[in-house]
């Protein structure tokens, strides 16, 4: 009787380590869970990673075929067909990226990739412009700037600008190069280049470096002049666009 | 660093993993005393009380049930009718006839709590058994509690409670949720952590609940705050998995809000009553009084993350169509899917996948004890419980709390 009443006591006693037990296990599990999440953003990641070195490359080979364009006057249409396919699969992997940024994380390891995105991105605008210039009223360029982590209005906005670009894309394929770019990831080239276009507020479209829409009733205007329903010069920018400063 | 969203889900899936744990960890330990009772060393009289306000469909069934249990030690049974305005009164005196120990106390409205300290005045035994009067005992229910009480600190042992009436869907997920809760009582018991003997059937010690001053008329859950008195008071409570009892469930909406209302209203008072206990006085401070209060803020606290969430979707999807209606772009693409599920959303489905393999390993154990195991497996029901039922739950507590500050208890 007294050695079970002992007993029942001791096991009481014991019976309390289970919330020790239980956290020692729940750490445990959690860490593991942390790990593999971790683990599984890391190969996210690693993909990224992967799909930005083989898109580094092949700006680079545009690089040169633009620096080789001044030397021996190869073939526009060549370039020009390179630099849009290019454009097509940085557009469709940030799209990609996009999706696993909006996925809950774990690690800031993205958004790393998401500014050199941005920064390669830019370069590809900047090798875009010279194409433009050494092969004028071939195709447009159509930059998107857009603001990163929006509150909940701008991100609807966006999402809005997003889709109709993406239709006009869609729509006119080769006629375009949509370049969408984060305008406010600290980036200093980035800052210096929005500010030379006089870019103060997001989202922004830059439609071959001359004009800039930021209204979302305006965004017909995009399509105009990538049908060039709308020329240049006939171009009123007073009234629904403007004309950047460049 | 992680967004708000991230670490909120992070933090809410360790507290809830903790207690899985918890639970696994007692089961684990105790599987083979789960439906452990132990035989009475001593003959203890009993004394059975019956409150009873407008019962006049269930109180004779309750009677004739509680008098064919083979306890031998049934000394009485007070039937205290606490001023019905339906034919309680006839009923019960239909009955008195047939059993010479059925003693009445025909009394004015004034409430369960004070009902039962009437009945502890007159009665004689020295356990005192609750039975509310729609609640039907099984014949072998009050015998497998009574040995709890060999142990002279044992203030309190409770029952598993059964629905009776499965008549409408809601009173069928009643089912699955009294069946869980039983479940669950008796894993905390092995922590001494019972924090409530039900109404349906308990059993206490006389000389207890007249120490910490039987039944507490200011309090809407009598049951809830006597538990707790005698856990402050150092006895111990204690649940027998293996006793069962039946019980009438609400079968509308309506009246099913109304008694959560009650319950949830009684267990916020306990609280605020027994705060000062916090930490202190055994398992009550240590573990029942953290535990409530982690489980109703974090209930709610879960139920106003989920509607931030949802709202925000709603409203990113209200006004992005808009824009996209005054863009004259399209409103929906299946391109703009996202199926790169995260990490989080992986711990949520483990969440899940457990608590319903967990929900069916109790009922399968439970349901087969007791012979309903086909009542209970329907998945359907049990997808309904965990993810409609539990979300919806907090509604409950976040009136509960109005009602209290208003201080509107009308039932």
């Amino acid at each position: 009787m007294v050695i079970k009443d002992w007993i029942g006591n001791r096991y009481l006693k014991s019976e309390k380590n289970a919330f020790w037990e239980a956290l020692v296990i729940t750490i445990l599990v959690f860490l593991i869970g942390l790990i593999i999440g971790f683990f599984l953003e890391s190969l996210n990641q690693k993909n990224i990673e992967q799909y930005y070195i083989e898109s580094e490359v092949q700006l680079l080979d545009l690089n040169m075929q633009q620096d080789l364009l001044f030397l021996n006057e190869i073939d526009c249409v060549k370039a020009i067909e390179r630099n849009i396919n290019f454009g097509d699969k940085i557009y469709e992997e940030a799209l990609l990226l996009q999706k696993l940024e909006d996925s809950e994380t774990l690690s800031e390891g993205l958004k790393v990739q998401h500014k050199k995105y941005d920064l390669l991105r830019t370069l590809f605008w900047i090798n875009s412009i010279k194409i433009r210039q050494s092969c004028p009223d071939q195709f447009h360029t159509v930059v998107y700037v857009y603001e990163y982590e929006p509150d909940l209005n701008g991100e609807a906005v966006q999402t809005a600008f997003s889709r109709y670009l993406s239709d006009l894309k869609n729509a006119e394929g080769d006629r375009m190069v949509l370049i969408p770019i984060a305008g406010n990831m600290n980036l200093f080239s980035i800052k210096n280049m929005l500010q030379d276009y006089g870019i103060d507020k997001f989202p922004t479209i830059i439609v071959d470096e001359q004009y800039k829409i930021t209204k979302i009733e305006d965004l017909d205007i995009v399509k105009e002049l990538v049908e060039e329903k709308i020329v240049s010069d006939s171009f009123d920018s007073g009234k629904n666009s403007t004309k950047t400063q460049k | 660093m992680p967004s708000f969203t991230t670490l909120t889900y992070l933090v809410l899936m360790f507290i809830a993993l903790y207690f899985f744990f918890f639970y696994i960890v007692l089961i684990i330990r105790n599987k083979h005393r789960i439906f452990y009772y132990p035989k009475y060393k001593k003959l203890f009289s009993l004394t059975i009380l019956i409150p009873a306000h407008n019962e006049e469909k269930t109180i004779q069934g309750t009677i004739e049930a509680i008098f064919n249990t083979d306890y031998p030690g049934l000394k009485e049974v007070i039937v205290i009718n606490d001023g019905s305005t339906d034919n309680t009164l006839k009923m019960i005196k239909e009955i008195m006839g047939k059993y010479e120990n059925l003693k009445l106390i025909n009394k004015k409205n004034t409430g369960k709590a004070d009902s039962l300290n009437q009945g502890i005045k007159i009665a004689t035994g020295e356990l005192i058994g609750v039975v509310d009067a729609d609640s039907y005992p099984y014949p072998d229910a009050i015998r497998k509690i009574i040995g709890f009480f060999n142990d002279e600190k044992m203030g309190a042992v409770t029952s598993t409670v059964f629905v009776r009436n499965k008549d409408t869907f809601l009173s069928k997920i009643q089912a699955i949720e009294y069946a869980i809760l039983a479940w669950t009582r008796k894993i905390l018991s092995f922590v001494d952590a019972v924090y409530v003997t039900n109404g349906p059937l308990s059993i206490y010690r006389k000389s207890a609940l007249i120490e910490v001053g039987g039944f507490d008329r200011n309090t809407v859950t009598e049951d809830i705050d006597v538990t707790w008195n005698m856990l402050r008071h150092g006895y111990h409570t204690n649940m027998c998995l293996d006793s069962f009892v039946t019980t009438s469930v609400p079968l509308k909406v309506k009246d099913w809000w109304r008694q959560r209302e009650r319950w949830g209203i009684g267990g916020i008072q306990a609280l605020i009553k027994y705060r000062k206990s916090f930490l202190k006085h055994g398992m009550l401070g240590m573990f029942i009084i953290p535990f409530v209060s982690i489980t109703i803020v974090l209930s709610m606290f879960v139920f106003l993350f989920s509607i931030y969430i949802i709202l925000k979707k709603i409203m990113l999807f209200f006004f992005s169509t808009q824009y996209s209606l005054l863009a004259k772009t399209y409103i929906f693409n299946t391109k703009d899917m996202n199926l790169h599920p995260s990490i989080l959303i992986f711990f949520m489905l483990v969440l899940f996948i457990t608590a319903f393999v967990y929900s069916r390993y109790i009922l399968i154990i439970l349901g087969k004890k007791k012979g309903e195991w086909e009542d209970l497996r329907n998945i359907f029901k049990r997808m309904f419980y965990l993810l409609v039922y539990l979300t919806i739950y907090p509604l409950v507590w976040f009136s509960s709390i109005y009602r209290l500050i208003k201080k509107d208890f009308r039932w």
